[in-house]
């Protein structure tokens, strides 16, 4: 960081149109040691698939029940009649109850994902 | 539409229309250069970026993606097909979840600024990033035009003048402040037009409620506004419904201008909380075009005949209200609406112009501007060559395209090794032709086409898992061309930043 007496000079900010940025960067030793040791790559590779299911099953859970609303409503037709104060239950559904099972899903996605992220660190902090 | 709206009687008090128009135009621009003010003296631009919170970050994500399609383009369909309306917002919003759950954290990590920076990345090809930079731009270019669009009926319905003034003022004032740099990706201005949006839609609601509740009269109408008989669309299939959906929670993470985005998150990890941050704020915006068009069932019926449903939100407020609080109110949802077609369109077109000046003007500033004007003009001649659509629909086959193309080419760069440039290519040529086949074929088969042809007009149900299965089978076929250093790239993406 630039001291605070001293105004910051600008930077100018490019994309360059080669991989050498996203490649070239410096990165901790650990993560270094994750990519390059095989004992590492195994590490990695399991932190991968953890995350791949955990992102499918809470994509699939979410899915399955927002595409049972629409298969619910074609076979069960008489839904439609019941009403809360007047509003009929798939417009409730549709228009409220949705939300908060996203909202749900999210959180728990993203707790469950920092708790993998943090027992791959531990085990290459270990190494 | 233009029958409905010559009537004279949807015209609010021009007054009203030229002061809300003016004032966001204005304030845009003053906030721009505050903004401005505050990213030049907290350091250079990256630096600013990185210091952003969470909060701010989400409020300029949800600044950027409200659209016109969801302003106004949900209460509309609300207003002509009733509850199959609401899958609309549900997919605009549970979009963000699949991002979360696939793209959010990785992407962040990649350190890529633009899709076809992360696909040059992953798969080491010129070609592939050239591939990737035409598909961004057409989906840029194609998701504009609905933006028109809604500017043009807003301008129409509010100052009564021609409808090809309303683009071309956003297309002004988008290029004006893109060229001039006062809108250069500050996450101020988009942060500001999300609470603007909301606020627009959110006061003048509470107000009708009120109203409405003070005069004794059921808001619903003892539940009659919910009948389909209001409808003037057929009910959707299970078909229709489960394609759209699949089009709108897939089509969402390729979107050019929301990458960018998350690349002002400090790491992996905020940028996680920012996207359940931007689900909350979603949420809570979509109640409210919801109940403008459950209320316009009742108050505005008309425009469903006349085919001007889109103007739903801007004209309730006047119905219910007479006077200076109408006036005001019809302001605010037209200052609101103005917002979305600015922010969004500006968001597009910093991200496509970014792409395009990388790609033919060598990056630098005068090319960044000239894109600029290219990255409008294409837009601007399609929208004004082309009939306004319902807006909602439009932006739901660029949502279709999207998760046909860039969607495969993320979710399977990012989760799977085995992707090669080849398959890349293959699957996206094979996304794009089906479905930009498919949107066609519609628009020439006109509304008029029918059950029959549903799959066509809805067609990302079969278009999606095409292209990932051209691009599974051309990569498992061509594994030899797998670039080396995608194991290195891949434990990139995923591990997470040091403690």
């Amino acid at each position: 960081m630039t001291q605070p007496s001293e105004p910051p000079h600008r930077v100018r900010v490019t994309a360059p149109r080669t991989a050498a940025r996203a490649t070239g960067a410096s990165f901790p030793v650990a993560r270094e040691m994750a990519e390059q040791s095989e004992l590492g790559q195994l590490f990695v590779a399991s932190l991968i698939r953890s995350q791949l299911r955990l992102a499918l099953v809470v994509a699939g859970g979410f899915l399955v029940i927002l595409m049972g609303i629409p298969v619910l409503l074609a076979v069960f037709p008489d839904i439609e009649s019941m009403t809360v104060l007047t509003v009929p239950l798939p417009w409730l559904i549709l228009g409220l109850g949705v939300y908060p099972l996203v909202i749900g899903c999210a959180i728990l996605y993203v707790r469950s994902a920092s708790r993998n992220e943090r027992r791959f660190q531990d085990l290459v902090d270990d190494d | 539409m233009t029958d409905a709206l010559d009537a004279g009687s949807l015209h609010l008090t021009p007054a009203v229309g030229y002061t809300a128009l003016l004032l966001v135009a204005l304030s845009t621009v003053l906030i721009g250069i505050y903004g401005l003010r505050i990213s030049r003296t907290t350091g250079d631009f990256y630096v600013a970026s990185r210091t952003v919170r969470p909060w701010w970050n989400a409020s300029a994500i949800g600044g950027e993606y409200l659209s016109a399609a969801s302003f106004l383009g949900v209460a509309g369909l609300i207003l002509i097909s009733g509850v199959d309306a609401l899958w609309f917002p549900i997919g605009y919003t549970a979009g963000y979840l699949m991002l979360l759950l696939f793209v959010a954290a990785p992407l962040r990590r990649s350190g890529a600024y633009t899709i076809p920076d992360f696909a040059q990345a992953r798969l080491d090809s010129l070609l592939v990033r050239r591939v990737t930079s035409m598909l961004v731009v057409i989906v840029g270019w194609l998701y504009i035009v609905p933006q028109l669009h809604g500017a043009a009926l807003t301008v129409q319905i509010t100052t009564g003048l021609p409808s090809w003034v309303g683009p071309l003022a956003v297309v002004v004032v988008v290029c004006l402040s893109v060229v001039t740099g006062g809108m250069r990706s500050i996450t101020f201005v988009q942060a500001f037009q999300y609470w603007l949006k909301l606020t627009a839609l959110a006061v003048p609601a509470v107000f009708i409620l009120f109203r409405l509740g003070a005069e004794g009269a059921s808001i619903t109408a003892g539940g009659s506004v919910f009948t389909t008989d209001l409808n003037t669309t057929a009910h959707a299939s299970l078909y229709g419904t489960i394609s759209l959906v699949i089009a709108l929670l897939f089509g969402t993470l390729g979107l050019p201008h929301v990458l960018v985005r998350f690349y002002t998150n400090p790491d992996g990890a905020s940028a996680r909380w920012t996207t359940v941050l931007v689900l909350g704020l979603l949420s809570v915006f979509y109640l409210f075009p919801t109940v403008y068009g459950i209320l316009g069932r009742i108050h505005t019926p008309e425009l469903a005949a006349g085919g001007a449903a889109d103007a739903t939100v801007l004209l309730l407020p006047g119905r219910i209200f007479d006077g200076a609080t109408g006036d005001l109110l019809s302001a605010l949802v037209t200052a609101g609406a103005f917002a979305a077609f600015l922010s969004t369109t500006s968001g597009l077109v910093v991200s496509l112009a970014g792409v395009i000046s990388q790609e033919f003007f060598q990056g630098s500033v005068t090319g960044f501007r000239r894109a600029a004007l290219l990255s409008t003009i294409v837009p601007l001649v399609i929208a004004l060559l082309t009939d306004t659509l319902a807006l909602a629909g439009s932006v739901g086959s660029v949502f279709a395209f999207t998760a046909s193309t860039i969607c495969p080419l993320l979710l399977l760069g990012i989760w799977w090794r085995g992707l090669t440039d080849a398959g890349a290519i293959a699957g996206m040529a094979v996304g794009a032709i089906l479905c930009g086949g498919a949107i066609t074929a519609t628009a020439a088969l006109g509304a008029g086409a029918g059950d029959r042809w549903v799959w066509l007009g809805q067609p990302a149900l079969w278009t999606v898992p095409a292209a990932f299965l051209t691009m599974v089978l051309v990569s498992r076929a061509t594994a030899g061309r797998r670039p080396t250093t995608a194991s290195r790239v891949l434990a990139r993406l995923h591990t997470p930043e040091p403690r």
